[in-house]
């Protein structure tokens, strides 16, 4: 009988002609959305490769160990065809250097702020948004459309429990939508293949469990749908209910959680902390030049009433010693600033951490919320994937400039420019060493963050296993309300 | 007969049970919207007014304005917390020197990507799936409804023309889903009154303006709709019909304009520019660097005063040949940008809710003009401040090192902070605002007109029994 009433239910669903347009339309939405990530992506590739080159230009133009200046690119990510996240919102690089802070830079948006103005259209939005507003148009008079049709009594002249009703409910509407729904999935994975985009094994692992992950959300809406149409009388009510609850769900408990966050946590605005460093800085730099003035003073009073000769002998024998004096206080500076920079920045950095947390904790009440987190982090184009690259090219920095100490400590250094000032002599500049002198082919390379299947999977488990708890909650709860149903 | 249908179609759906829902739905949004907007805005505020403050006090102590380097800041807007456009994809804040390249950077969206995942509550994602889906499902069975339910007929058994009949229900629905939501908007302006915000008269102006553009954005959707039900016999099928023209016109159309045809214009990469101009730079460089070794005092008299004169005129020279080099390629990325976003633009306005969408964001400042706007009016401070500089220190900061003699004992005094002129950010006049939005706004009208002909063109041929 179960089987039967399955039966039923799929070609109910299938000779519907709703199944047409809204399997026609979202076939037509994921592919399209995909060839779309596929040219972006592309796009985004081409990109990649001309700032990688300018980083290398960059590198060699540098004249001494000490000013060395890198650029850090973020890689795209394959898998931003299919979920775009924060992909184009956070900054394509950050420039890597002794003095200024690691920070991502120069998002694609800010850059070519029209592709902003209406954003992007990927399979993750085409779920969120079009198919469980597809998944409500089919389910939200599965009951209840039954008992005003007169259908209802009718089945249940013969011998079926309720809840095989409800299953048979959820199982036929699932076939009957999810199914063909793998057509266009499908076509998408095709499509990869054919435009050679480079998809590892990693991957596919990643785009299967996206897949997964979309039909679980899709599944929450079917069943969902159901629970509301064995709960309400007329068809005309639970759809208005499920509509009211889809834009809540879809679009303002996401948006609402992330601002109440935005509320509770407030921080400081980056143009602050750049300021507070920024002054920092200046102060240092002032204490600094105040005392490497002492320091020129009295060596000048040391050669007070020396003759020419003594005082050129005197400089010969103490400038190896004066300079490296000199360069242990910069260096001194230069650390404190870093230190201190690092303390702000720490301090910023978990204030957006604890930001974060609780906007994703409270726009998880919404399972649309669930489903997209989970979708960003499969993508690994999440809310975190700023702070894993600034984390890394923290840590290229480091190896970077340690490189680069080592090395000018072994090879020695030389200056950008230098400016001499004689009474004899005048001023004299001299431009270090000559261009491309530095060898720079043995400096680390930066390494892209880089993951396990598991260490994306883990995330994602609590936003999966949001979407099943409420699928389960919801099948059980309209199980239950269907045996108090009043069928006539 | 015209007053008593729209009277009827007004008693029908303000007596809808639907109607309590979705009005309060409605009501409880649009003051979330001004709430959430007018506390952002005044989030924004403080921390705008903390980084000027900072600003300031980075340079206290200083003695030179040749050694100052500041930022400036897009200041927020009461209007673009309401309306964000891209004011949240921008970069706010401008590294400034007296010269060499400026660029604005720091978005909200990258400073806090959080917030680029769900992004926030304004009126054009209000007017955009809310109001519009809400007017779809007031209209959807306008007229197959009333055929269905056998009360068209009882209605024709009057004698009333069919064109009148559509205006009646046009008209109704019209008035029916808009004049109500006047309160909560305006309960919306008085939360911006509680919350302490003060807009100005041309700001009260421009949010009309706005809510405007979306009541008549809303009469696209009410028209489409009556025409979409008159069209189909059932019910059924034009509330499915309309439902994906939604999804397309809202969701669609905008995105997939913009996406696929900003893709045919070749606007080259930002960082290709860079390549050029830093390969440039390179080699001014070292024109900077072998014009310095040549230099040859004029006899011993200051020389240091002599070389310092000398380097900035060399400084200067390169900064000019940079800057004209830099101006050209950004010219001409700006150009094909331009041509990009007319065309994706005017493709995206095939959609009402693109159409929209620009107006409102024009009419708040939040347009794609304001990126360009804001890097425009930084250069133009870039003068100011290097004028300024010049003036007080005869040098201005940026573009290559400072030499500054400070002889012991004869220590200049501090710098005054306070005298560095303000960056005040001008937004465009009242007038010229109307003038852009203007084709919106007939873009819109035209559209109602065109679905309301359709409908009556439709209902004169429709099949009454």
């Amino acid at each position: 009988m179960f089987s039967i009433l399955i039966k039923k239910e799929l070609i109910a669903i299938l000779q519907n002609p709703k199944f047409i347009t809204t399997f026609a339309v979202s076939s037509f939405l994921i592919i399209l959305s995909v060839l779309i990530g596929i040219n972006e992506y592309k796009n985004n590739l081409a990109q990649y490769d001309t700032g990688i080159s300018l980083a290398k230009s960059k590198i060699e133009e540098s004249r001494s160990w000490h000013s060395i200046n890198a650029i850090a690119y973020r890689k795209p990510d394959p898998m931003q065809i299919f979920v775009s996240g924060v992909n184009n919102d956070i900054g394509r690089f950050s420039n890597v250097s002794r003095q200024g802070e690691v920070k991502l830079q120069n998002s694609s948006y800010s850059d070519d702020p029209v592709f902003a103005i209406f954003r992007n259209i990927d399979f993750a939005f085409i779920m969120t948004i079009v198919l469980s507003l597809f998944a409500i148009m089919f389910t939200y008079n599965a009951v209840n459309g039954e008992k005003e049709d007169g259908t209802l009594r009718l089945l249940f002249s013969n011998s079926i429990s309720r809840a095989e009703f409800i299953a048979s409910k959820v199982v036929g509407a699932w076939l009957g939508l999810v199914v063909p729904l793998l057509i266009p999935i499908s076509i998408s994975f095709l499509l990869i293949i054919s435009f050679d985009i480079n998809f590892r094994f990693f991957d596919w692992s990643r785009v299967l469990t996206l897949a997964f992950v979309s039909i679980t959300y899709f599944t929450f809406f079917i069943i969902f749908g159901i629970l509301v149409s064995s709960i309400t009388k007329s068809s005309s009510t639970s759809f208005l209910l499920l509509l009211t609850f889809w834009i809540i769900t879809v679009f303002i408990i996401p948006r609402v959680g992330v601002i109440a966050a935005g509320q509770i946590i407030r921080i400081p605005s980056h143009a602050e902390i750049e300021s507070q460093l920024d002054a920092f800085s200046k102060d240092s730099w002032k204490n600094y030049t105040t005392q490497l003035s002492k320091t020129w003073n009295e060596r000048r009073l040391q050669m007070e009433g020396m003759s020419e000769s003594e005082k050129a002998m005197y400089e010969d024998d103490n400038s190896w010693g004066w300079m490296q004096t000199d360069d242990k206080l910069r260096k001194i500076n230069e650390e404190n600033i870093t230190d201190y920079s690092r303390k702000l920045f720490e301090g910023y950095k978990n204030n957006r951490i604890e930001l974060r947390k609780l906007a994703l904790t409270l726009s998880r009440f919404s399972p649309a919320s669930a489903y997209q987190l989970a979708a960003m982090n499969m993508a690994s184009t999440d809310i975190a994937l700023k702070v894993r690259y600034e984390d890394a090219i923290q840590l290229y920095k480091e190896k970077i400039l340690s490189h680069a100490s080592q090395k000018a400590e072994t090879d020695g250094d030389s200056f950008g420019l230098r400016i001499s000032m004689d009474s004899e002599k005048g001023i004299s500049v001299e431009g270090g060493r000559d261009q491309n002198m530095l060898d720079t082919s043995e400096l680390p390379q930066f390494a892209e963050p880089s993951y396990t299947f598991a260490q994306i999977f883990e995330p994602t488990i609590i936003d999966i296993s949001i979407l099943f708890i409420l699928s389960i909650a919801c099948f059980g709860l309209s199980v239950y309300r269907f045996s108090k149903f009043d069928l006539r | 007969m015209l007053k008593l249908l729209i009277e009827k179609e007004l008693k029908e759906i303000i007596g809808s049970p639907k109607f309590i829902m979705m009005f309060a739905i409605s009501s409880i949004l649009i003051l979330l919207t001004f709430y959430v907007g007018g506390i952002n805005y005044k989030k924004n505020i403080a921390q705008h007014e903390a980084a000027k403050l900072e600003n300031l006090r980075s340079m206290e102590g200083i003695k030179d304005w040749r050694l100052i380097e500041h930022n400036i800041y897009l200041p927020p807007s009461i209007l673009a917390s309401l309306v964000n456009g891209i004011s949240n994809d921008i970069g706010r804040n401008v590294d400034m020197y007296g010269r060499g390249e400026i660029r604005p950077h720091g978005s909200v969206y990258n400073e806090n990507p959080v917030y680029a995942a769900f992004r926030f509550l304004d009126l054009t994602f209000l007017f955009q799936i809310v109001l519009s889906l809400f007017s779809i499902l007031f209209t959807y069975n306008a007229v197959n409804g009333e055929k269905e339910s056998g009360t068209l007929r009882l209605v024709f058994s009057n004698s009333i023309p069919r064109g009148k009949y559509i205006l009646g229900k046009i008209l109704g629905s019209y008035a029916a889903l808009s004049i109500p939501l006047i309160i909560p908007f305006l309960l919306g302006c008085l939360v911006l009154s509680v919350l302490g915000i003060q807009l100005k008269g041309s700001e009260w102006f421009r949010l009309a303006l706005i809510i405007n553009a979306g009541i008549l954005f809303m009469g696209v959707f009410i028209t489409l709709s009556v025409f979409i039900s008159s069209v189909s016999r059932r019910s059924a099928n034009s509330f499915l019909l309309l439902l994906v023209i939604w999804i397309f016109v809202i969701l669609v159309i905008p995105r997939a304009a913009v996406l696929i045809s900003g893709r045919f214009i070749d606007v080259p990469p930002i960082d290709e520019l860079n390549n050029k101009k830093n390969a440039y730079n390179r080699e001014l460089a070292e024109t900077v660097l072998n014009k310095l070794k040549t230099f040859k005092a004029d006899g011993n008299e200051d020389l240091f005063a002599q070389f310092e004169k000398y380097m900035e005129e060399v400084n200067d020279d390169k900064d000019e040949k940079m800057n004209s080099f830099g101006s050209k390629l950004d010219e001409e990325r700006k150009n094909r940008q331009n041509v990009q976003s007319d065309l994706s633009l005017t493709l995206a306005r095939i959609s009402p809710a693109a159409q929209f969408s620009l107006a409102s964001s024009i009419i708040a400042g939040t347009s794609l003009t304001l990126s360009q706007e804001f890097l425009s009016q930084a250069k133009n401070y870039q003068n100011v401040f290097k004028t300024f500089q010049q003036e007080k220190s005869g040098g201005s900061s940026g573009g290559g090192m400072k030499m500054i003699m400070v002889n012991e004992g004869d220590e200049p005094p501090d710098i005054d902070p306070t005298e560095l002129p303000e960056f005040v950010y001008k937004e465009a006049n009242l007038d010229s605002i109307i003038v852009a939005s203007l084709g919106d706004f007939g873009l819109l009208i035209i559209y109602t007109f065109i679905f309301f002909a359709g409908a009556y063109m439709a209902f004169r041929r429709f099949d009454l029994r």
